[in-house]
């Protein structure tokens, strides 16, 4: 990650935490409107990486703040979504692996019994696995200017595979943590209850199922493989 | 495990070009044979096609010019693979060579080793195998068995292998022995290259649930190999092993197994196919553009010289799931007869038939999720 952008997160970071009991003020002061603004209008001259690194950590520390409405216009809401997604779910494996670490049962944390470990080795899967689709859909806006249609594609196949995630990711994250994870204290729903609102929002399974399966039926079997490695 | 960003995967050169040029040549010399073995096609055998593929370039590529290979990048490579898989291509007799053996030999290997062998892996002409398995060592590959005494003319070697992919074809088998009298799990362990015409070996074949011979069991009775067969360190083949399993995870090959069918499948869905065939591509091609986006950051980190032991495992696990589940899904939402003549049909068999051992070969799935908890501090 570059300079810019790790300072760039630090103050997200910072500005997030204040937002959290806060509410949307410190963002807006800190100026995260600007964040895609070029420099020559006054803004911070921004990329998709630099949205997508944002969002993701609004997705684990404000998932319940409208951030992505004040950064990214509405034809890629899609794509921000993705980002917020990748970051709730990182939030609810880090909550996950903390939990198992630290609750003993019979004795032993429960990150010591193998059925626990293997559950959250599948989670980790799907979790790495949107990871790569909001950094691959991020350096594909980048590369054309964030044009949503020039990457009707990649949007289409991230936030599918975004939302196939979140059955899996919401259903582990609280079996392994049990009870506790049930309670309104317990900072775990705040991540799952965005994610599951998320799989519905801005196209849901078969909403971009069937769009993506229409633009690679047009590809052709061998089509999609030249489009892909064209792209 | 956490906060993870993609590795750009930023191959040297023209990689477009790369990538047509390998195109027009296989327009040219791939064989047209059997649609069904373009699926799984890293098992698909062909020495023919391996001489001609040795002999423009494309195998051994990142072996060094003197040893007969191409001097490119591992990304260069991961291109060239990633195109031969998508063309189903027949790579299996040269496949593990390729991609292991020669890689592995340039690494720990003897000059004399590496004089010896790697001009005839880059001529797509010297093939191999992978000698870990043992009746009694699956996944707990520790618990190795056959053994290797060194003697005055040489290593003396008695057991068993199993489970050993082309050793009726190969010329060498890479064998994990244990060297060191008396030592216990994965101390005393070393690796062999053992020329597999050396009196003292029998190859059985087993034959699989498809009715094809691609494995076998191979017996060592006191077969003598000189003492030059040790490659890198005496006792050190257990981290060599593992650091092999490593370039064996992640390639594309993890994912591209079943791209014939995906293939046939948006062929005869047609330019308007119905919604829930639509559906089903859609979801199909979601996953697999990701799991390419995973793969490629993987094997970039590969280059870079890093060690992504848990990315390779999560590209092995998903890459897994999603290539026994097309089947599964296609023949779902599909009406075809099990019987039928049709390319559709007999993918959708074949891979059926040939799925489970996608999550058993190169580590079985809870092996793998075993690794990943590792890597998230569980373990
Ligand atoms: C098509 C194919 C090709 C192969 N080619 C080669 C080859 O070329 N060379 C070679 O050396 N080997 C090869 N193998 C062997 C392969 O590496 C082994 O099958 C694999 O390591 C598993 O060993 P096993 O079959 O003895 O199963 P086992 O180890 O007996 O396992 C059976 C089941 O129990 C599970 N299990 C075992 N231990 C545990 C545990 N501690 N915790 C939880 N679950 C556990 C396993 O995950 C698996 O599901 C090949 C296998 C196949 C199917």
């Amino acid at each position: 990650m570059s300079a810019a952008r790790e300072m760039l997160c630090d103050t997200a970071r910072a500005v997030f935490a204040e937002a959290a009991t806060a509410g949307m003020g410190p963002i807006a002061e800190a100026g995260f409107a600007l964040l895609l603004v070029p420099e020559d209008e006054g803004g911070f001259g921004g990329d998709w990486g630099d949205v997508n690194a944002v969002l993701q950590i609004a997705g684990a520390m404000v998932p319940d703040l409208p951030v992505a409405e004040l950064i990214v216009s509405e034809a890629l809401q899609p794509a921000a979504t993705v980002s917020l997604m990748a970051g709730a779910m990182g939030q609810a494996l880090a909550l996950s692996i903390e939990h198992v670490n630290t609750r003993q049962q019979f004795g032993r944390p429960l990150g010591k019994f193998q059925a626990v470990q293997q559950s959250l080795a599948v989670m980790a899967c799907e979790v790495r696995a949107v990871e790569a689709a909001a950094a691959a859909l991020a350096t594909r806006l980048d590369a054309v200017g964030l044009d949503p249609a020039a990457a009707d594609f990649e949007i289409a196949a991230a936030k599918l595979r975004a939302n196939r995630a979140v059955g899996v990711v919401t259903a582990i994250a609280h079996q392994v943590h049990g009870a506790i994870g049930f309670t309104r204290e317990y900072d775990l729903n705040r991540v799952t209850i965005p994610l599951m609102r998320w799989r519905g929002a801005h196209g849901n399974d078969a909403y971009w199922a069937l769009i993506l399966g229409r633009q690679v039926a047009e590809f052709g079997g061998e089509g999609l493989w030249e489009a892909l490695t064209a792209r | 495990m956490q906060g993870f960003a993609l590795y750009p995967f930023d191959p040297p050169g023209d990689v477009a070009a790369l990538r047509a040029e390998l195109r027009a040549w296989l327009a040219v010399n791939q064989p047209q044979g059997d649609i069904v073995a373009r699926a799984n096609c890293w098992a698909s055998f062909d020495a023919d096609f391996s001489r001609a593929l040795g002999a423009a370039g494309y195998i051994g590529m990142t072996l060094p010019e003197r040893y007969g290979g191409g001097d490119r990048h591992p990304l260069e490579r991961y291109v060239v693979i990633e195109e031969l898989l998508a063309a189903g291509a027949p790579v299996g007799a040269h496949w593990i060579a390729d991609r292991q053996t020669g890689p592995l030999i340039q690494r720990y290997g003897s000059e004399e080793q590496r004089e010896c062998y790697l001009p005839g892996i880059a001529k797509g002409e010297l093939y191999a195998c992978i000698g870990l398995s043992e009746p009694g060592a699956g996944s707990d590959l520790a618990a190795v068995r056959t053994t290797a005494r060194e003697t005055a003319e040489g290593w003396r070697i008695n057991g068993q292998k199993i489970w050993t992919t082309g050793a009726h074809f190969s010329h060498i088998m890479l064998a994990l022995v244990r060297t060191e009298e008396g030592s216990e799990r994965n101390a005393g362990l070393s690796q062999l290259l053992i020329d597999l015409d050396t009196p003292g070996i029998t190859i059985r074949p087993i034959i699989d649930m498809a009715g094809h011979h691609d494995f076998n069991e191979v017996f060592f009775d006191d077969v003598l190999v000189p003492h030059g067969a040790l490659v890198g360190m005496r006792g050190q083949g257990w981290q060599q092993v593992t650091a092999e399993l490593g370039l064996e995870r992640s390639g594309p090959e993890r994912y591209l197994s079943s791209h014939a069918l995906l293939v046939a499948l948006i062929d005869a869905a047609g330019a308007q196919p119905e919604p829930a065939v639509a559906a089903l591509i859609g979801e199909l091609a979601a996953e697999m553009w990701t799991l390419r986006q995973l793969s490629m950051s993987t094997a970039a980190k590969l280059a870079a010289g890093e060690d992504p032991m848990v990315e390779a495992s999560v590209v092995k696990e998903l890459g897994n799931a999603f290539e026994q589940d097309m089947p599964r899904r296609v023949q779902a939402i599909v009406t075809s007869g099990w019987d039928e003549p049709d390319n559709l049909a007999r993918l959708l068999r074949a891979l059926l038939i040939a799925s489970p051992s996608f999550s058993l070969r190169g580590g079985t799935r809870e092996v793998i999720r075993g690794i990943i908890a590792r890597g998230l501090g569980l373990r």
